[in-house]
């Protein structure tokens, strides 16, 4: 478990190279990716589907990279997308492409749903996240103009 | 001249930026903002996935338009967020044109890591997967020989500049061949279904779909469609690729 989160901060860390995140921002897009995983694991190890682990750690990605945009004025493109990797479906990719070449089909077929069902989670949870930040904001400066 | 200066000016920020792989709601906000400060009574940007358009229009004066093309796309989250600092700082009022325009060209040209950090980005996703997929001690090791495999793969793809397509399925392939290499020739200890999915993490879309998902909540479909089909494409390109690894490897 802990050599786990070790090794996804790591890697974290490693893909913001590939993706030229600014160096000081590095440590932060990796604690991201580490915090969404213990998310991951920890609703894996309680029984939850890999669909639910999926959704709840994105959503934790999501929210912790606006706050960080918000505090460090930068794009949130900055700290989601290497954040997302760990979330990624590659070993449902993988196996249905691996259990197809085995000539399962049921298998293969189960991968490829689970591969799509991933990514729509995903796609859920940045979706939630940006809309409930959107209502935020519009609040927040609905707030200041009846200040002022 | 000095508004021509600045459409330029706007023109290449917005270029770097949708090359970079912003979101288009991102670049539009920026450009527009920047383009605000000509004192032109209608300013518009439309960016599309493929293409950018500025214009500067007023009644008093000559209307000022630029098109560009933009045929690349990469992602190189440095240059969003540098781009984004100078045109803030640009609209604040601490930046003139022409000093904008300097260090936009600065930010165009320069990278952060070198190609040896890439190689180092790659082996490092694949080696430190290991355990996360439930790999073994061996398995990092193995893993870390096919994430060198498939940095040379990566490095000898974007010297010959082959489309996405085929850069993505050689790279699986190189990948799902050499993991199964070496399970054959270590038996027992190495999971080559580890390495490989270890390896091919870095090349599954996950960012362009992340990009994709957000520029259509924006509302911007034809960026967000275009993306989509983008990320479509890579993962059927990963998965050809690693099954006619698998596939190569059975038959010899």
């Amino acid at each position: 478990m802990i050599i786990q989160i070790v090794s996804v901060f790591a890697v974290v860390a490693v893909f913001s190279l590939l993706l030229e995140v600014p160096r000081h921002f590095v440590p932060y897009s990796a604690l991201v990716g580490t915090a969404a995983w213990g998310i991951y694991l920890l609703i894996a190890n309680n029984g939850g589907s890999s669909l639910e682990a999926a959704f709840l750690s994105t959503l934790m990605v999501a929210l912790l990279s606006h706050i960080l945009a918000r505090l460090k004025k930068a794009p949130v493109t900055v700290f989601l997308v290497s954040g997302i990797l760990p979330a990624v479906p590659g070993a449902a990719i993988y196996r249905c492409v691996y259990y197809l070449i085995q000539d399962e089909m049921g298998l293969s077929m189960s991968y490829l749903v689970e591969t799509l069902q991933i990514a729509g989670a995903i796609a859920m949870a940045i979706f939630i996240m940006d809309s409930l930040f959107r209502l935020f904001l519009l609040y927040q400066s609905r707030r200041l103009r009846d200040k002022s | 001249m000095e508004e021509r200066v600045l459409l330029e000016a706007v023109m290449r920020a917005g270029e770097i930026m949708l090359v970079s792989g912003a979101e288009v709601s991102r670049v539009e906000d920026t450009m527009n903002r920047m383009l605000a400060k000509s004192g032109y009574q209608s300013t518009e940007a439309i960016v599309l996935a493929t293409g950018i358009f500025v214009s500067l229009d007023d009644p008093e004066r000559e209307p000022l338009t630029l098109v560009k093309r933009i045929p690349l796309r990469s992602t190189n989250i440095n240059r969003i967020y540098r781009v984004n600092d100078v045109s803030r700082r640009f609209c604040s009022g601490c930046l003139s044109v022409q000093e904008m325009r300097t260090e936009l060209e600065q930010i165009a040209k320069e990278t952060q890591y070198s190609p040896l950090m890439k190689a180092v980005g790659f082996i490092g996703v694949s080696a430190c997967f290991t355990p996360v997929f439930g790999g073994g001690f061996y398995d990092f090791f193995g893993a870390l020989a096919v994430g060198i495999c498939l940095a040379l793969a990566d490095r000898l793809m974007k010297w010959i500049r082959l489309n996405d397509f085929c850069v993505n399925a050689f790279c699986a392939f190189m990948v799902a061949l050499t993991a199964n290499i070496l399970q054959g020739m270590v038996p027992g200890y190495l999971n080559a279904e580890v390495m490989t999915i270890s390896a091919i993490m870095t090349l599954v879309p996950g960012v362009t779909f992340t990009t994709a998902v957000r520029d259509m909540l924006n509302g911007d479909y034809g960026a967000g469609s275009a993306r989509m089909l983008e990320a479509v494409v890579v993962a059927l390109a990963v998965a050809v690729g690693v099954g006619c690894g698998l596939l190569f490897y059975r038959m010899f």
